[in-house]
Formats: structure tokens, C-alpha cells, sequence
């Protein structure tokens, strides 16, 4: 018996044009959580769907429990007690709790589905788990956190032995991080070995003991979690070092551009007032479900309010849908830069230019010259990592999808810019140029709104921070003032379930 | 101006021609010219005379694919147009009888198309959840009803002076008026379609509605003016049915939608929306006009006809993917 319990050595992945891996490797000892580590496209995802099944590398060697194993396809590394738990947990949302966890491994009798002894077997998993849901919800009533439990509870079932947690905290609040923390605990009692892919820090300090870095499809190193700095980790993952993560630039603040007053949706936000000024980075955060997009998507016009009044640069306006916030220059980046923010399957180029087609047009016809060019020098002020504009937007990785948001939201006259998580699934690398670009927006005089969940981001980039909790605004802290406790007390008033409304 | 790194990225589309030869587009226009060979092989009859004068029966049709053409490219389908069809050559006949003069009768029946196609746009935005499969198979029963209601137990109306009508039958020398209007109104939708903001905009609500509207795009109002002006053209394809028919009865445009769909989807214009243009809808549809005239001269039944017609349409959706399957397994056998 080897003293892994699964090793991979020289595994080389070819796809059409690319070495997706190139000789990496990497040992799991049994009972351990092992972090795994690397900017978007390292080869992480790649990896993982190796030693799942899905795809099969072109050299190397997989060996499970000290023996040579050869997958040919995902149903054999289930088999063999691998099981995978993704950042979007890939469910069926018609079906019940009960039937996704054992879909593919149902309890049957004489080929008849056994509901009840299926129902309580899943509701035993599920309690293991001190899941707060019965095996009979639908699956798509979920929370992605109650989701992603059912996913474990899936693993669970078939008796993984190993079990591959792909960016499980990327959706999820502080709160339901916490949560996982503790399955992942129990999961560790139990002798099951997890790897644990992560762009977050304080995930992998607070669970894995060792952690494993891949940058550019190349196996980098392993290290133990014990004695490693932030530092040593990015230099790792970005093969150079960033001195400052958070480039806050000082801004002279200017006048107000942005009040909103009292605004309220029933059901989603109620009473809120905040105000953003010239030069300024207003944070906006919460938890998730505490309405920050949703007050931001009824000041840009996706939906509209019941109540309240937005005023810009002192005078009110009635804003009834998105082309109106544009006419005005609200401008929103959307939080999903996949369903919201961009058209996938189009050219970089045509996605900048969307919104703003009928500038350059002449008398209707589309004036393609004049956006090719734009489209061009836009992309590249924001240092796009593309090759033409021509591109489909699908290709690209998280962090330059965002850019091209960014440069998007740059062809309009813009005034007030609302940021709604604009690093959500970003490498460390692209989130300091992320960063950098907004400290670039807020010197050239615009109002900026930032969304986000992520406390060293609101801390290290807002001049004001706006916490908000179960629909309402419970509090406003300066920059000076404001600190990771203070936001959590308020982002978590009065012992709230995180998923609630204002009525 | 570069980028802080310096990177510098390529705005240079490349060759349109090249991409025109290997495009879908390309293989229609051999197909077309391989459907006319074998016509005339076929038929001895078949000639470009005979094609002149026997194709206006079918080009009514292709007037139709224009306007679903916008609607699939937007992810949706109209299944009503036979209906609206059928309602308005009615109105059309009823309106003549009357005696109006026939600028008149074309007004309304171009209106009442327009109306229906409204009643459509209306209930299709102001409840966008609704599937356009469902309300439109709806509102096609609905419409033949009405007609059915209009036309009693006869369930046919005659015009009783043909002039008008027949007028709209001209030619100028052998080809018929129609053949023009379908080229002009043909090019005039690509051109919007393929050129125009608007297009650019019906492109983006196809591939990812929700971003358009992110995008600050009127998803609802451009949604509006294309049911609507599918109604118009419906009446307009009324008009020229009229030309030749001079009555309406309860079956007039019949599965006309289903031939209208099958045109743009043989063209390449994918029915989930965002892919396709005009050229490759008429260019199929002139395939499928020369098939129904060629076949047709040799007393093959209509029904054989469209028989055959579905044989092409599965093979030309089936095509790239087996194109694909062979590539795949030239690859594998290495």
C-alpha cells in the first residue's frame, strides 16, 4: 500500500492547439484536504476532469490506493469512489432532493423505484449534514448553498472516497461558507480525502493542510499550509509578485452625483437611502440575499420600485428601464457576466459596442469601421488578454470577460458606475488589475458603486461602506472606521436566517 | 493607443469571400444549381419560360419566410400566418364585393393582416413569459374560426370583379410583378437584417435576451414591430394568393407557416435563435419553388412533392452534423 491515496505523475493533456497540462503531478494523502491552487486556465479544471473521468490524458499514470488505474470514462472513477462537486452544481431543478442524490444509483426492487426507502435514505444524508430541507423539496427551490450540499449529500451516497470540491465557496455568503467548513470537518472525520479548488485564501488556510499550485498547465509546487504567506502564494500562482493587491488611488471627492431616497420593493428592499459622490467608491455589501443587487437593478431600470426617488446631480429621475439609466449614464456591470453581462457566442468586438450601436450608425446602417476601431481601442485600454476582437467572448477566461464588461460600460457616457461583484470567479492576478481599473475610474471623476461579498475587497477599495441586511440598510462606516467585524455585526443583525424579505 | 502592456489586439476581419464560399450559403447556390439540372433533366418542359410562368403560384409563399425569418433569428416561431392568411384573403374578397376601389381593398386587407399580427404582438409582450408556440397556436385557431365564421355553411367566397386582382397578376414582358416585389422586399430584409442597427439588435435578443435588455436594448418594442409586420406581409401574401385563386375558402393558407419555416430553416436559419440570414432563406426557397414547378410539370403529386421536400430538409439539418461524425471518425482510424 503506497502512502497516497491518489498520485498522479507526468500527466500531459493535449487539446487542439494547447497543452491544457504539461507534466504535472500530484499526491493526496489519505484523510487529507488539499488545496488546489492557480489562476483561471492553470489547468486546474482540466485536472480535475482527469481524475474524474472526462477527459483522458495523453501520458501519465493515475494511481488509486497504490494501484494503476485507467478510467475510460466518469461512470469508473464513481466506481471507484470518486466523486466531483462543481462550482454550479449541474442538478436537475424539476426533480426532488431525494432523486437527484441517487440519481443514476436509484434504490430499486424488481426495477421499481423505491420512494419511500429512497426519500428517508436521502433525508439520513442529508441530516449528517444538519441540512435544514427534507428530500422531498424541489431541487430548484434551493439556495446554490443548499444545492451544493445536495451535491455532497450525492457524493456521500455513493461512498466516495475521495471527494473534489471544485470553487464550492465562489456563491456562497460568509455564512454558508462556514457551513461547508464544517462538512468539509466532518467529511475529514470520516477518512474521506477532499481536494479543494479555491481563489479564496481564507478558505484554504482555514481548511487544507497542504496546498498545490499549478500556473500555466505546469505543476509548480506542493506546499504545507503551515508557515505559507499570501505572498509566497501568489508569487506561486502568478510567477511574479503583486505589491499592492488593492491600488486605491487618492481622489480628490467631488460633488454628489448619486442620491437615492427611501426606495423600496416590496418583497425584496425596503426604505433604502444612500448617496455616492464624484471620485468616490461607495461599497455595497451584505449577504447574499440581503437585496444589494436588487436595489442596484431598481436604480438601473430592470426593475422598477415601489416607492422612492433617485436623484441625479441634485435633480429627480424617473428611471423605467435600462435604456433610461444609459440615456442618464448609470451604467450597471451585471453580476453574471455570462447570462447578464455579455453575449458568449459573440466577437468581443460587437459585445463592446452593443449598447451604443446606434451612436455611430448612419441613418440605421451600422457603421462597422468606426466600431471595429473603437471596440479595438477600448479593449485595449482595459489590457484585454485577447488576441481580435473577433473572438468569441466564451473564450476568454473569468477576469477578461470582465474587462470586456468594463469596456463595454466605457463606450457609453458613463456618470455614476454601479460594479455588482466584479470579481466573482477572477484569478488573484486579473482581480489587482480589476482593481487597478476601478481606482483609474474614480481618478477620472466617476461615482462608483461596488458590490461585493468579499470583505478584504470592500475594505480595501470603498471610501464608504453601505452594509445592508434582510432588505434594509443597517448601517454606513467610513473608511477608516469600518472593520471586518463591524460589517459582519451589521451584514448579520439580530440573528437573521441570511434569506429573508422586507415586507 | 495600446494597452498598459503594450498588447495589441487585431481589428482586421478577414476575407469575407473566402467565408462566403465555405458558408452554408455556398452550398445552397450549388444545390440550387444541382436542383435546376436536374429539373431539366427531369421535365422536358422545364425551361425558364415555364419557370417564369408557373412559379407565381408558389412565390406568394417566400413573401411569408421574410418576416419568420426575423422572428426565428429571435428564437421564436409564428405557427398563425396560414391563419392570418386566410382571414384576410376573406376580408379581401368580402371588401371587393363591396364594390370599393381596389387601393382599398389592398388597404385592408394589408390592415386586417396588421391586426392580427398586433393581437399576436400584443399578447406575446405583454405577458413575455408566454411560450409564441402556445399563443400563436392559439390565436391560429382563433383566426381560421373567425374566417370560418365570416365565410357560413358555403365555407367559400368569390370575387366578383376579378380586374383588380388580375392586375396585380401582371408582368412586365415575361416576368410576373411578383417575382420583382419578392427580389426588392427580399433584399430590403436582409439589408435591415444583416446592415441595420435594428438587425444587429434582433441578433442579440436571439443569442441572449436577458443581456440584450442588460444592454439597454427594447426587447418588448422590437418584439411588437416584428409579429406586427409578420401580420402585414401575411395580408400582403393574401393579395397576390388572390391574384390567381379570386376567392378565399376555409383551407386558404393551409400549413403555409410549416413552408414558411421550413424555407428559413433549410437556409440555415437555426429555429433556437441568433444564427442564419435572409440570403440563405431565399435561396432555399428558390430551390424549393424550382422543385414544386420541375416535379410538378411530370404530374408528380403535390403530396410526393413535399414528401421529397422533407427528405432534403432532414438531410440539410442532418448534413453538417454527419460531415462532423465522418471527420471524427477520419480522425480516430489515424
Amino acid at each position: 500500500m503506497s502512502e497516497y491515496v491518489l498520485e498522479l505523475k507526468g500527466i500531459t493533456k493535449i487539446f487542439p492547439g494547447v497543452k491544457a497540462l504539461n507534466n504535472v503531478q500530484f499526491q493526496l494523502k489519505p484523510g487529507e484536504v488539499h488545496a488546489l491552487m492557480g489562476e483561471n486556465g492553470a489547468g486546474k479544471s482540466t485536472f480535475i476532469k482527469v481524475i474524474t473521468g472526462v477527459h483522458k490524458a495523453e501520458e501519465g499514470e493515475m494511481y488509486l490506493f497504490g494501484e494503476k488505474v485507467d478510467f475510460k470514462g466518469p461512470k469508473d472513477a464513481q466506481e471507484a469512489g470518486i466523486a466531483a462537486v462543481y462550482q454550479h452544481p449541474t442538478s436537475y431543478p424539476h426533480l426532488t432532493v431525494a432523486e437527484n442524490i441517487f440519481m443514476g444509483h436509484e434504490i430499486k426492487k424488481n426495477h421499481m423505484i423505491q420512494w419511500k426507502a429512497m426519500n428517508e435514505e436521502a433525508n439520513k444524508l442529508l441530516k449528517q449534514l444538519n441540512a435544514d430541507f427534507d428530500s422531498t423539496a424541489e431541487m430548484g427551490t434551493l439556495s446554490v448553498a443548499q444545492q451544493q450540499m445536495v451535491e455532497i449529500a450525492k457524493a456521500l451516497s455513493t461512498n466516495a472516497k475521495i471527494v473534489i470540491l471544485d470553487e464550492p465557496t465562489a456563491s456562497l455568503t460568509k455564512r454558508e461558507s462556514e457551513e461547508l467548513y464544517r462538512i468539509v470537518d466532518q467529511l475529514k472525520e470520516k477518512g474521506v480525502s477532499i481536494i479543494f479548488i479555491s481563489h479564496r485564501f481564507e478558505d484554504m488556510y482555514r481548511l487544507a493542510s497542504r496546498v498545490t499550485v499549478f500556473r500555466d498547465s505546469q505543476y509548480i509546487g506542493t506546499y504545507d499550509v503551515d508557515g505559507i504567506t499570501n505572498a509566497d502564494l501568489i508569487k506561486a500562482m502568478v510567477g511574479r509578485e503583486i505589491k499592492d493587491l488593492f491600488p486605491k488611488p487618492e481622489v480628490q471627492i467631488g460633488d454628489e452625483m448619486l442620491r437615492i431616497e427611501h426606495l423600496s420593493r416590496t418583497g425584496y428592499f425596503k426604505d433604502v437611502s444612500f448617496n455616492v459622490h464624484a471620485g468616490e467608491i461607495v461599497g455595497l455589501t451584505g449577504l447574499v440575499g440581503a437585496g444589494r443587487t436588487e436595489v442596484v437593478e431598481s436604480v438601473c431600470g430592470i426593475t422598477t420600485p415601489d416607492e422612492g426617488k433617485v436623484y441625479l446631480e441634485g435633480k429627480e429621475v424617473h428611471i423605467k428601464q435600462p435604456s433610461d439609466a444609459m440615456k442618464e449614464g448609470v451604467i450597471l456591470l451585471p453580476e453574471d457576466r455570462q447570462k447578464e453581462g455579455l453575449i458568449m457566442s459573440w466577437g468581443l468586438g460587437r459585445n463592446v459596442t452593443l449598447p451604443t450601436i446606434s451612436k455611430y450608425a448612419k441613418k440605421g446602417f451600422n457603421d462597422e469601421k468606426t466600431e471595429r476601431d473603437l471596440s479595438k481601442r477600448l479593449l485595449e485600454e482595459v489590457d484585454t488578454k485577447a488576441v481580435d476582437i473577433f473572438q468569441p467572448a466564451s473564450s476568454l477566461s473569468g477576469g477578461n470577460q470582465q474587462k470586456v464588461v468594463v469596456a463595454k460600460a466605457l463606450s457609453q457616457e458613463m456618470k455614476v458606475v454601479i460594479m455588482d461583484e466584479p470579481t466573482k470567479g477572477v484569478d488573484v492576478g486579473a482581480k489587482a488589475e480589476i482593481y487597478a481599473i476601478m481606482g483609474d475610474l474614480a481618478k477620472k471623476g466617476y461615482a462608483i458603486i461596488l458590490i461585493s461579498s468579499e470583505m478584504p475587497e470592500i475594505l480595501g477599495m470603498a471610501d464608504r461602506i453601505v452594509v445592508m441586511c434582510n432588505g434594509r440598510k443597517t448601517g454606513e462606516l467610513g473608511r477608516g472606521e469600518a472593520t471586518q467585524e463591524m460589517i459582519l455585526e451589521l451584514a448579520m443583525e439580530k440573528g437573521t436566517t441570511g434569506k429573508g424579505a422586507a415586507n | 493607443m495600446a494597452g498598459k502592456s503594450g498588447r495589441s489586439i487585431n481589428n482586421v476581419p478577414k476575407s469575407p469571400v473566402k467565408q462566403m464560399i465555405f458558408s452554408w450559403e455556398g452550398i445552397l447556390v450549388l444545390l440550387f444549381i444541382a436542383v435546376n439540372i436536374f429539373c431539366a433533366n427531369f421535365s422536358e418542359f422545364y425551361n425558364l419560360k415555364s419557370l417564369l410562368r408557373q412559379m407565381p403560384v408558389y412565390l406568394a409563399e417566400i413573401f411569408l419566410m421574410l418576416p419568420m425569418a426575423y422572428i426565428l433569428v429571435l428564437g421564436e416561431i409564428d405557427i398563425s400566418v396560414g391563419s392570418i392568411v386566410c382571414l384576410s384573403a376573406t376580408m379581401a374578397c368580402i371588401v371587393a364585393n363591396t364594390g370599393a376601389p381596389f387601393i382599398m381593398v389592398i388597404l385592408a386587407t394589408l390592415l386586417v393582416g396588421s391586426l392580427c399580427g398586433a393581437v399576436n404582438a400584443f399578447v406575446l409582450t405583454r405577458f413575455e413569459e408566454l411560450p409564441p408556440m402556445i399563443v400563436t397556436l392559439a390565436t391560429q385557431i382563433i383566426f381560421r374560426g373567425i374566417a370560418e365564421i365570416v365565410l357560413g355553411s358555403g365555407g367559400s367566397i368569390s370575387v366578383t370583379n376579378t380586374e383588380g386582382f388580375a392586375a396585380l397578376g401582371g408582368k412586365v414582358g415575361r416576368v410576373p410583378y411578383i417575382l420583382f416585389l419578392v427580389l426588392i422586399l427580399g433584399i430590403i430584409a436582409a439589408v435591415i437584417l444583416g446592415k441595420c442597427t435594428f438587425g444587429r439588435r434582433v441578433y442579440a435578443i436571439g443569442t441572449n435576451r436577458l443581456a440584450a435588455y442588460y444592454s439597454g436594448i427594447h426587447v418588448q418594442k422590437i418584439r411588437f414591430v416584428i409579429y406586427t409586420l409578420m401580420g402585414t406581409i401575411s395580408g400582403l401574401c393574401a393579395l397576390f394568393l388572390m391574384s390567381s385563386s379570386f376567392g378565399a375558402n376555409t383551407t386558404t393558407g393551409n400549413g403555409f407557416e410549416m413552408d414558411a419555416i421550413a424555407m428559413a430553416v433549410f437556409g440555415g436559419i437555426s429555429s433556437t435563435g441568433g444564427k442564419g440570414n435572409i440570403a440563405g432563406g431565399l435561396i432555399s426557397a428558390f430551390i424549393i419553388v424550382c422543385l414544386r414547378v420541375g416535379l410538378g410539370q411530370r404530374n408528380i403529386h403535390p403530396q410526393v412533392i413535399l414528401l421529397i421536400i422533407g427528405v432534403l430538409l432532414i438531410g440539410a439539418v442532418a448534413l453538417p452534423n454527419i460531415i462532423k461524425e465522418i471527420q471524427k471518425k477520419a480522425k480516430t482510424a489515424k
